[in-house]
């Protein structure tokens, strides 16, 4: 290789080429993405977050949280099982559309506890004529889309994480490594404000055994005079410095835990955090009740 | 392939002096500072409540101060000085612009200062390998740009025309760095890019720094140490020049994880070249062996030790990486420490002790065979090369066996967690060894070139007294 | 540097590496070309093809197709009505029906919208509304301009199916022959009507 405008021409073919495959087109596929209609809700998703959470997002940058925690949720496959919900006034008709799909259906405790899932079948399409028949016959059914893995098993999500969950985010942090647990819907599993900010403070005293360090420097610790009373927001502390427990303790606390601005702006993105909405690539059924809410906005 | 006869290298190292000096003293202590972040981060898996109090010291600051300073602040500038003395020595020609280049080296420690300050202040980018702030970017740009243009002006001034492979690693790196630090700098701090895009660009960033970026720097100093103390022809060029085209071709597409939340194509696609990258790794393992058959060099800690024990674990990384590539072990491995244990293999095991090597060749040069001690140096070598194997390897079957708990659902999280704990308590051993050995290596050099400094002082003070009476009787 | 010419190592020549001209050996080559095909075959058949909407574990649209929610009956009535209200009608009305004040009534509660019949209904979108209309206490007095006269029979009714069963409305659905005999009967007529000339027509 005597000529070195071969190795330079060479060399820049060969590295632009991945430019333009992971920088270029991810944005002209994804960079001018929008705001998009659920399927079938037709909810706006997803949601600018509100000031308080934006600005909980730069202290989850700021202070790393990226490096231990992952802010996406994984899938292996897809479930699509057929639910019975009513089995209709003609027991007897409906039995007998039963045991034409599965003789070992035809059974009259089929129809008894009720919602009740038949059988599992390969897609939308195939669901179709059975709930034809099942219709004619006067019983209801419908077909429950879920998600399977073990994150959506550990109740991580209901659905995989797509590109759309991110919109509004930047930077984003999807995260690379669970020390702890994924929070992409961390406002879902626990959207309990005080819960987060005792986790904060002091992560074992809530999940025994739990691995993260704590955050003291998110909270002023103050003393309370006799007689006077906690501040709004504060997390009431004995005297020994733990959580004023309720149940237990007696007499006012003497001391209290006062959340900073960061500790309050952290646990608001926390409860943010929720990426739920039924969105044509990533489909699945939602529970009929309690609705789940469909955006990203932070539970009321 | 034709010999050259042997010419004097004496105007060239004098030459490489001034810059490399403050590369390399300036990689030797951010390297030793980056262990100590390393040490303060790994030590929160023994008392997560340590130094609680302090932000700056948290996890998710220490952490990225660690990468940060390892990468920047000790792989760039030791890769770039590597280059510029190869690039020198087999070009045959003096180092162009010396005095430039030391400043850009300068600027480029300042670069990472800023860097390291702003971490710990928290203001970091928040993606991974690339944490430092917009304004240590933007210095850490410049400078490279500084040191590149003299690498290039060195590289045309050449007397010898035929090139050396490891002239083409080094030119591939100097062209490619400029190009993917401007494009992350660019697209995820001055103009942002929208929503996940900017992982994309993020991932497409770090796995062409740590994937192809230290390895051509890496392999450049390999093919060019190697042939040199074997005293052996390089085996083969056609075999450096397949790793160089392969490595080129499917590393840069490596960086995107199996379990992004992108449309499939991009993280299949980067399975696929992670698969491929086997073949660049065969490729140098096989050169390395068919250069290094049957030489009788006494190798016992010496730089040839450090850069075959380099080879060596860029090809396990690599196989790591491949495996980790196909589905049914992304699987189990997303997510867990595997990856960070393969990463660290890469880094340490590969990069540093290849440059550790590299290095130690180089000094004596500049500053007289008998400056560094070749005790210290064996020393050196059996604190990093142990410390190095304690880091990664638990990582890497830690990493397995979190991922074996992790993808069953049945295992509560909190013992997923926990299950990891022993695995990162004797990484912290490996981590403790690396800091000592880093240390030794940070006395070994500084001590090195203090001594020469002070040598040359001398000798000036000499010459400057001897003149004096001549001067008084004239 | 008159220092660095004080160089205290030795100098002796020094030859640099050379590289030996032996080939790639064919196991490398026979690899390169293994594991290329069997990325190419990976990518075709986990890739999605380049396709923004395919996320793994789903190989291709189809395959995402294939388990789209189907709601079928008034359900999709209602939620294409939805989407066509929040493009062309909650400028004014504004997409939680609450209207806006000093210019366009509520829809949510308005006995307007929740009557019976709708026959009066139909005919406030098919020709707009002019003059001062009545809705839940408050007079408004801005004229409506014939919004729904572009719409199909079926739009038009999914529409207003939509506002009759959204923000806690609950009142019939509202069926396209509905729509297609009430502008039957309006035949040519253009002019707005106004509210006390619809109070005439039955509801």
């Amino acid at each position: 290789m005597k000529s070195s405008a071969l190795v330079f021409l060479a060399a820049f073919i060969a590295l632009s080429a991945s430019w333009g495959g992971f920088v270029l087109a991810p944005q002209l596929q994804l960079g001018r993405a929008a705001q998009v209609k659920t399927v079938p809700a037709q909810d706006n998703y997803p949601v600018a977050r509100p000031g308080l959470a934006a600005q909980g997002a730069e202290v989850y940058r700021s202070l790393g949280c990226v490096y231990c925690h992952s802010q996406s949720v994984g899938q292996d496959g897809v479930n699509c099982e057929i639910v019975l919900t009513d089995a209709g006034t003609n027991g007897a008709a409906t039995l007998a559309v039963l045991g034409k799909l599965n003789a070992a259906l035809a059974r009259a405790d089929t129809l008894t506890g009720l919602p009740k899932v038949l059988m599992s079948v390969a897609d939308m399409n195939a669901a179709d004529p059975i709930l034809k028949a099942l219709g004619s016959a006067g019983a209801k059914a419908q077909v429950v889309v879920s998600a399977l893995g073990p994150d959506i098993a550990r109740g991580w999500g209901r659905r995989r994480s797509v590109a759309q969950d991110y919109l509004y985010d930047s930077p984003v942090q999807p995260g690379t490594r669970r020390v702890g647990p994924d929070l992409a819907n961390v406002g879902v599993r626990q959207p309990d404000v005080n819960w987060q900010f005792r986790h904060l403070y002091a992560p074992t005293s809530l999940v025994p055994g739990s691995t993260m360090p704590p955050y003291p420097f998110l909270f002023a610790e103050r003393k309370l005079k006799p007689g006077q009373p906690p501040s709004p927001n504060a997390i009431p502390l004995t005297a020994a410095g733990v959580f004023f427990d309720v149940s237990k303790d007696t007499g006012p606390a003497d001391r209290e835990l006062v959340p900073t601005d960061e500790a309050r702006s952290l646990v608001a993105y926390l409860v943010s955090l929720r990426a739920e909405a039924t969105l044509f690539e990533s489909p699945f059924t939602a529970p009929a009740a309690p609705p789940p809410p469909a955006t990203n906005a932070p539970a009321k | 392939m034709t010999a050259i006869p042997p010419t004097s290298p004496l105007p060239i190292d004098n030459s490489c002096r001034l810059p490399l000096f403050t590369l390399f003293g300036g990689a030797a202590v951010w390297l030793a500072l980056s262990s100590g972040f390393g040490l303060i981060a790994t030590l929160k898996f023994h008392a997560p409540a340590m130094f609680a109090n302090c932000a700056s010291l948290s996890y998710g600051r220490a952490f990225p101060a660690w990468s940060h300073l390892l990468v920047y602040g000790f792989c760039l500038p030791a890769g770039l000085g590597v280059g510029l003395w190869l690039l020198a020595r087999l070009g045959r020609v003096e180092l162009a612009q010396p005095w430039l280049i030391a400043v850009g080296a300068k600027l480029w420690h300042l670069g990472v200062l800023v860097g390291l300050i702003g971490i710990l202040a928290g203001q970091s980018t928040g993606f991974e390998w690339f944490e430092l702030p917009r304004a240590a970017a933007v210095i850490l740009f410049l400078a490279f740009l500084l040191i590149t243009m003299w690498g290039f002006v060195t590289y045309t001034r050449r007397t010898q025309a035929s090139l050396y492979p490891s002239q083409w690693f080094v030119l591939a790196a100097l062209l490619w760095f400029p190009w993917i630090f401007s494009t992350a700098t660019l697209l995820l701090q001055i103009f942002p890019v929208r929503g996940l895009v900017q992982a994309s660009v993020a991932w497409w960033f770090s796995g062409n720094l740590i994937n192809v970026w230290l390895t051509l720097a890496g392999l450049a100093s390999t093919f060019y140490v190697l042939p040199k103390l074997t005293g052996r022809p390089l085996q083969s060029h056609y075999l450096a020049l397949f790793a160089f085209w392969t490595l080129m071709l499917f590393g840069t597409w490596t960086g995107i994880p199996a379990h992004a939340a992108l449309p499939a194509w991009m993280p299949t696609l980067s399975g696929a070249a992670r698969v491929l990258m086997l073949i660049p790794a065969l490729t140098v393992g096989a050169s390395v062996i068919l250069t290094c058959r049957g030489v009788k060099t006494p190798c016992a800690g010496g730089p040839l030790c450090y850069t075959k024990f380099g080879a060596a674990c860029l090809v396990l990384a690599s196989v790591l990486l491949a495996i980790s590539a196909c589905p049914q072990v992304s699987r189990i491995t997303d997510y867990t420490w595997f990856d960070h244990g393969q990463n660290t293999l890469r880094i340490y095991g590969f990069f540093a002790m290849t440059m550790f090597g590299a290095i130690y060749h180089i000094v004596p040069h500049l500053v007289g065979p008998d400056r560094v001690c070749p005790r210290w140096m064996r020393i050196n070598f059996w604190f990093v090369m142990p410390g190095t194997l304690l880091l990664a390897l638990p990582l890497v079957l830690g990493g397995v066996a979190q991922g074996l708990k992790l993808v069953d659902a049945s295992v509560p999280f909190v013992a997923v967690a926990k299950s990891t704990l022993m695995a990162l308590r004797i990484s912290t051993l490996g981590e403790t060894m690396l800091a000592l050995g880093n240390l030794i290596f940070l006395f070994n050099i500084v001590g090195a070139i203090v001594s020469y400094y002070c040598s040359v002082g001398k000798a000036a003070y000499t010459e400057a007294t001897a003149l004096e009476p001549a001067r008084v009787k004239a | 540097m008159n220092a660095e010419a004080k160089q205290p190592s030795p100098v002796r020549p020094e030859s640099e590496p050379t590289s030996a001209a032996t080939t790639v050996p064919m196991w490398l080559i026979a690899g390169l070309l293994g594991l290329l095909f069997l990325g190419a075959w990976y990518f075709d058949a986990r890739g999605g093809w380049f396709e923004a909407k395919v996320y793994a574990p789903y190989l291709s649209l189809a395959d995402v197709q294939r388990f789209q929610p189907r709601t079928g009956g008034p359900e999709d009535v209602i939620l294409r009505g939805k989407v066509l209200f929040e493009q062309n009608c909650a400028l004014c009305h504004n997409p939680d029906g609450l209207g806006k004040p000093a210019q366009a009534p509520p829809l949510a509660g308005s006995e307007w919208v929740l009557a019976a019949g709708v026959n009066r209904l139909i005919r406030i979108p098919q020709l707009g509304l002019s003059g001062p209309i009545e809705v839940k206490g408050q007079v408004w007095n801005l004229p409506m301009a014939a919004m729904g006269v572009a719409y199909s029979d079926d739009d038009l009714a999914a529409v207003l199916s939509y506002i009759r069963n959204a923000w806690g409305n609950k009142a019939s659905i509202v069926a396209g022959e509905q729509v297609k005999k009430v502008r039957a009967e309006l035949g040519g007529r253009n002019q707005p009507y106004s509210p006390d000339e619809l109070k005439k027509e039955a509801e």
